[in-house]
């Protein structure tokens, strides 16, 4: 068991229940920083370059850029701690009933031969070819090189698709604010 | 990648998944149940990634990227949406915006 996996799984525990537990919105937004470095780290281990620098510029730079600016902007009063009520007990409750089934279904579907994971039940049938990205296959163009391959080739309609879904989103941005500046 | 590394991530990912749902549950303040959905995307990154390490496939990395595609588009309209409902309620409150239901 690689020993940084539990050293970057622990940081991203605790930060996450910081995140929930914090009483001002931006401790949140600062806890939630250190979660998302965390995982990029984790992505850097999993041989995923290209998103561990897409993480970082796009969730801890822009994203939490925008999160931290609209905190400033409003400036919310902090807020008290989540109370222990029902509410809450029903809630945590139903998050452990939801993540104990997740895990069973993921442990169910991966496929386990000779203490090496062989494929997933359903895209082995469905897909047998297309595990062909082996790690040394993939170093020998370089990681952004090869998903840039995948992203012109095989997924080019979802990648054109997603800008079209990037344009309407800043659209409707401008939209949404423009019209509350005129005095609803 | 061992078994026992790729259980282990998968494990985080659910771990991480609950705590963000947690969040959005218990929370009142729509900043940080936005935060909370944002943990839970990175979350199932995660595990998409994981799963693409251990089959050998690039598919996860791919729809990992498309995930925070569209994570980025959700906050910028979410935050909007806040900012403009605040301009017009003057709280953050999502217990107290329940104009809707009379």
């Amino acid at each position: 068991m690689n020993w940084a996996l539990w050293l970057l799984g622990a940081i991203a525990v605790i930060s996450a229940i910081s995140l929930i537990w914090s009483s001002h919105a931006l401790y949140s937004a600062l806890s939630l920083v250190v979660t998302i470095c965390a995982l990029s780290v984790i992505f850097l281990i999993l041989n995923a370059q290209f998103l561990f620098a897409v993480q970082i510029i796009v969730y801890a730079g822009a994203v939490m850029v925008l999160f931290v600016f609209i905190i400033a902007l409003l400036n919310p009063r902090a807020e008290e701690r989540p109370r222990v009520d029902w509410h809450m007990v029903l809630g945590i409750l139903a998050s452990i009933v939801a993540a104990v089934g997740v895990w069973t279904m993921a442990g169910s579907t991966a496929v386990v031969q000779n203490g090496k994971i062989r494929g997933a039940v359903v895209g082995r049938i469905a897909h047998p070819s297309s595990f062909a990205y082996t790690e040394q296959a993939v170093n020998a163009h370089g990681n952004v090189q090869t998903i840039a391959g995948q992203l012109f080739t095989t997924y080019l309609l979802p990648f054109e698709v997603s800008s079209l879904l990037l344009l309407v989103a800043a659209a409707g941005a401008v939209y949404l604010t423009h019209h509350a500046r005129k005095g609803l | 990648m061992s078994t026992g590394d790729f259980q282990f991530l998968l494990f985080l990912g659910t771990l991480l998944f609950m705590i963000g749902a947690t969040g959005v549950l218990i929370r009142r303040n729509p900043l940080v149940i936005f935060m909370s959905i944002e943990l839970m995307l990175n979350s199932v990154n995660l595990v998409l990634v994981a799963y693409g390490r251990a089959l050998n496939s690039l598919a996860g990395q791919v729809f990992a990227f498309m995930v925070i595609v569209v994570a980025a588009a959700e906050v910028v309209v979410g935050l909007a949406m806040v900012t403009r409902v605040f301009r017009a309620e003057h709280t953050l409150d999502v217990d107290r915006l329940d104009e809707m239901k009379d």
